[in-house]
């Protein structure tokens, strides 16, 4: 589902996304949906969905066009209320603005920070699971664009993000990737740590058979986060 | 195509020189190493131009070195390694790392110097090379002209086996047989570690017709009887080609009561070391009755019976001048006594026969003097009477002073002295002490080379282990003995001895006269059956309960009693 959209960027791979409040969409968020450290995913602009009949098709999800993703992990939380400070009085009151100017846009909002780990270029396939075509993990090449929506991301195409052999090297076995960690711990913040860790429970989920392999990487963190921090 | 590429890396460099090394004449580089070749010991080198030498263009040499150390400069960090049954380069992979290619190394290396063809000796740089050079693995085909001085098969040449860092065969490491027998020979290892097979390998290089050497061995142990089986190998053999006549290597094991010593031939030093603690006036009496009985006999042999009348006489002359002296009967009489006691019937020592120098020593063929049943002084005085006699013999043919008869030996031997620290021990003087000495000091003159064998260096004495200039030192654990062989060994391989106790059965470090350079071989198989191997003791005690041999046994403790038939009582 699309809870949000791009209205700042603070570099390449971070992006700053205001979560769709009440009345701007059908479905409106849960906060579990954009709860820290989940997965998501913002759709890179293709030149063919210019076309008219192109959106519809995309629209009504038969396009069998490849789509490339962008796909990012939520790492911070931002309520904003512009009107918090203004503590003098008002002429009219909460109540009565719903009331008399439903059409005046509400000035709170809720921004979500987001941290791009790699590119997934997927195809839909009608009545199947769609097809993936390719996955990188690292910084990718192209921008997203202000504007572009956020979907949440469902546990197979978190799964399939994480899970696929190299492309130089097609008869290896698939096997478990995390080639985004180098440049989370590169980056300077004090929440990717966590999110890292939260990254791992998830993945420790939905790859039961790789535990002890993510064990590696978890205990190594913990122990840096919170051990040597602490002691 | 692809093994040619691999076998001849000469083209391909292995590696980039990084700087200077921790001590001079060291350098480092670094490599990848993906073919893991690159192992301790190996031999690598870089190409310098050199414009002392000619005009332009500077010939370009080849500045050969040897790793010396290894030391990885990328690793997995520890946390990587915390599941057993996780690889690391699993986790790297996972975060995104390509693992084929982690390895890097660098890789420290003592320059040897660029070989010189003409000294047959290493000439050292005196310069690092300059950082960023490019490094090349030593081909095979190089390292088989420069290590060793001869090539396989030629005349004085010994294959002893092969360099230990290439496959088996690949480089064959081979002895000049002119400097090891005219500088002398040492095989030190610890028991078991195969000394007694090398020296073998030795002899049956020595023993073939590129070669035909004299050999002789002083044999403890009687290790060396299954080299008699040389006579009957084609390899020890020549055909009769018209211009040489055939040739056949003959080898004579003496068993140990064939080995004699003449009586005649022993010294004073040597009485006095049979007859230990003769007080001060039999000293006296059996020199003086020694001369004498040199003196009547001028030269042919005499026996226990002419000493003891000499000893008379000596002590009845003696009387009959100083008629205050005491009365010298006693002396003679317990003097008498004990050279009754030693020599009469002796196991070795005998009135007349003895060995004989040219039968013993002759070109193309091996004895073996087997002294396993002889007490450890008779040995001794066997040994040294053995090499007094040879180096006298070996000393007048060379001076021109003989030319025939028992002490006409027109050509040089080489003699190899197994357990060579009963001979020459260390902090004592015994009685072939001296001799050896003297022969080891002076044999490259006279012909006389030796090669010593023993499991204890610590025990040899030092001056006797200096003396041998090519050093095959083998594995060694005890920590003395270790010593004593840095001690003894030339300079340039110490950097090797480090590798001692790492060092395997049937390998070692060859270092000194007889090669170039030292280095680690691999002992050759032995074409003759080898003698000196352990008892299998759990073995022989499984035979003891075997159905035969208790029906054997059963058979012979039998009470003959228990025979009715021939009771006569009955």
């Amino acid at each position: 589902m699309y809870i949000g959209k791009i209205v700042k960027s603070d570099s390449h791979i971070n992006y700053v996304c205001q979560i769709y409040g009440p009345r701007e969409v059908e479905l409106e968020p849960n906060p579990t949906d954009y709860a820290f450290g989940r997965f998501v995913r913002i759709a890179v602009r293709s030149e063919q969905a210019d076309d008219h009949d192109a959106q519809v098709i995309l629209a009504l999800g038969k396009s069998s066009e490849p789509r490339t993703y962008a796909i990012g992990v939520i790492y911070d939380t931002i309520l904003l209320n512009p009107a918090f400070g203004s503590l003098g009085p008002r002429l009219s009151n909460e109540t009565q603005v719903e009331l008399f100017s439903p059409d005046y846009i509400s000035e709170k909002a809720v921004l979500i920070y987001v941290m791009v780990l790699g590119m997934m270029e997927q195809r839909m396939i009608p009545a199947s699971q769609p097809e993936i075509l390719s996955t990188m993990h690292g910084v990718p090449l192209l921008s997203l664009e202000l504007g572009s929506e956020i979907e949440t991301m469902t546990d197979e195409e978190v799964q399939a993000f994480h899970y696929f052999s190299d492309p130089d090297d097609l008869e290896h076995e698939a096997y478990l990737h995390m080639g985004y960690i180098p440049h989370i711990i590169a980056q300077r913040n004090s929440l990717l740590p966590m999110v890292t860790l939260r990254i791992i429970d998830q993945l420790e989920r939905l790859f039961p058979q790789n535990l002890s392999l993510l064990s590696i990487v978890k205990r190594n963190f913990a122990w840096k986060l919170k051990v040597e921090t602490t002691g | 195509m692809l093994d040619s590429t691999i076998s001849r890396p000469r083209f391909k460099p292995v590696g980039i020189t990084k700087g200077p090394g921790e001590n001079a004449h060291e350098y480092t580089f670094v490599s990848r190493d993906d073919e893991q070749v690159l192992k301790n010991g190996e031999y690598v080198y870089y190409e310098l131009a050199d414009p002392a030498e000619g005009g332009p263009p500077a010939p370009t040499r080849r500045v050969l070195g040897r790793i010396i150390k290894r030391v990885p400069l990328q690793l997995y960090p520890d946390t990587f390694l915390a599941e057993p049954e996780i690889a690391p380069a699993q986790v790297a992979a996972m975060v995104g790392y390509d693992a084929r290619t982690n390895e890097l190394f660098e890789l420290h290396v003592a320059i040897m110097g660029y070989y010189d063809a003409p000294t047959n000796s290493f000439i050292n740089p005196w310069i690092p090379p300059q950082s960023g050079k490019q490094i090349f693995l030593a081909d095979d085909e190089m390292l088989a002209q420069i290590l060793s001085r001869k090539r396989p098969g030629e005349p004085g040449s010994a294959t002893v086996g092969s360099l230990l860092t290439r496959p088996p065969d690949a480089v064959p490491i081979v002895l000049s047989v002119k400097d090891v027998v005219s500088t002398h020979l040492a095989i030190i290892a610890s028991t078991g570690a195969g000394k007694s097979y090398l020296a073998s390998v030795l002899i049956e290089e020595l023993m073939q017709a590129h070669n035909k050497a004299c050999v002789l061995i002083i044999d403890p142990h009687g290790e060396y009887g299954t080299l008699d089986q040389i006579a009957n190998f084609p390899q020890f053999a020549e055909q009769d080609d018209g211009r040489r006549g055939g040739y056949q290597a003959q080898v004579r094991v003496y068993k140990p009561e064939q080995v004699k010593v003449r009586i005649s031939t022993l010294t004073m030093g040597d009485m006095r070391h049979l007859l230990p603690e003769m007080t001060e006036k039999q000293q006296y009496l059996l020199s003086r009755a020694l001369r004498k009985v040199g003196e009547n006999k001028r030269g042919t042999p005499w026996s226990v019976a002419d000493l003891k009348l000499a000893i008379k006489s000596v002590s009845k002359q003696k009387g009959d001048d100083d008629s205050e002296g005491a009365d010298d009967s006693s002396t003679v009489h317990a003097l008498t006594w004990r050279i009754d006691q030693r020599f009469v019937d002796s196991f070795t020592f005998d009135d007349m026969q003895h060995l004989d120098l040219p039968e013993i020593f002759k070109p193309g063929q091996c004895t073996v003097l087997q002294l396993n049943e002889i007490d450890e002084r008779d040995q001794q005085v066997v040994v040294a009477t053995l090499l007094r006699r040879l180096n006298k013999a070996r000393m007048e043919t060379e001076r021109g002073k003989v030319h025939s008869g028992e002490f006409y030996l027109p050509y040089p031997v080489f003699v190899l002295l197994e357990e060579a620290h009963h001979f020459a021990p260390a902090g004592t003087e015994v009685v072939s002490t001296a001799i050896l000495k003297q022969v080891l000091a002076e044999g490259r003159k006279f012909g006389i080379g030796v090669g010593l064998i023993s499991q204890r260096p610590g025990k040899l004495d030092a001056d006797v282990l200096s003396q041998c200039q090519t050093q095959c030192i083998m594995r060694i654990v005890n920590e003395i003995d270790q010593k004593s062989v840095a001690a003894a060994i030339e300079g340039v391989g110490r950097d090797l001895l480090d590798n001692l106790p790492a060092l395997s059965k049937g390998q070692v470090i060859i270092a000194g006269a007889g090669v170039n350079t030292p280095v680690i071989c691999r002992v050759r198989q032995r074409v003759t059956k080898h003698g000196g191997e352990s008892k299998d003791a759990p073995d022989m005690w499984q035979k003891y309960f075997s159905p035969e041999a208790q029906e054997s046994r059963r058979r012979n403790d039998a009470p003959l009693n228990g025979n009715k038939g021939f009771n006569l009582m009955r």
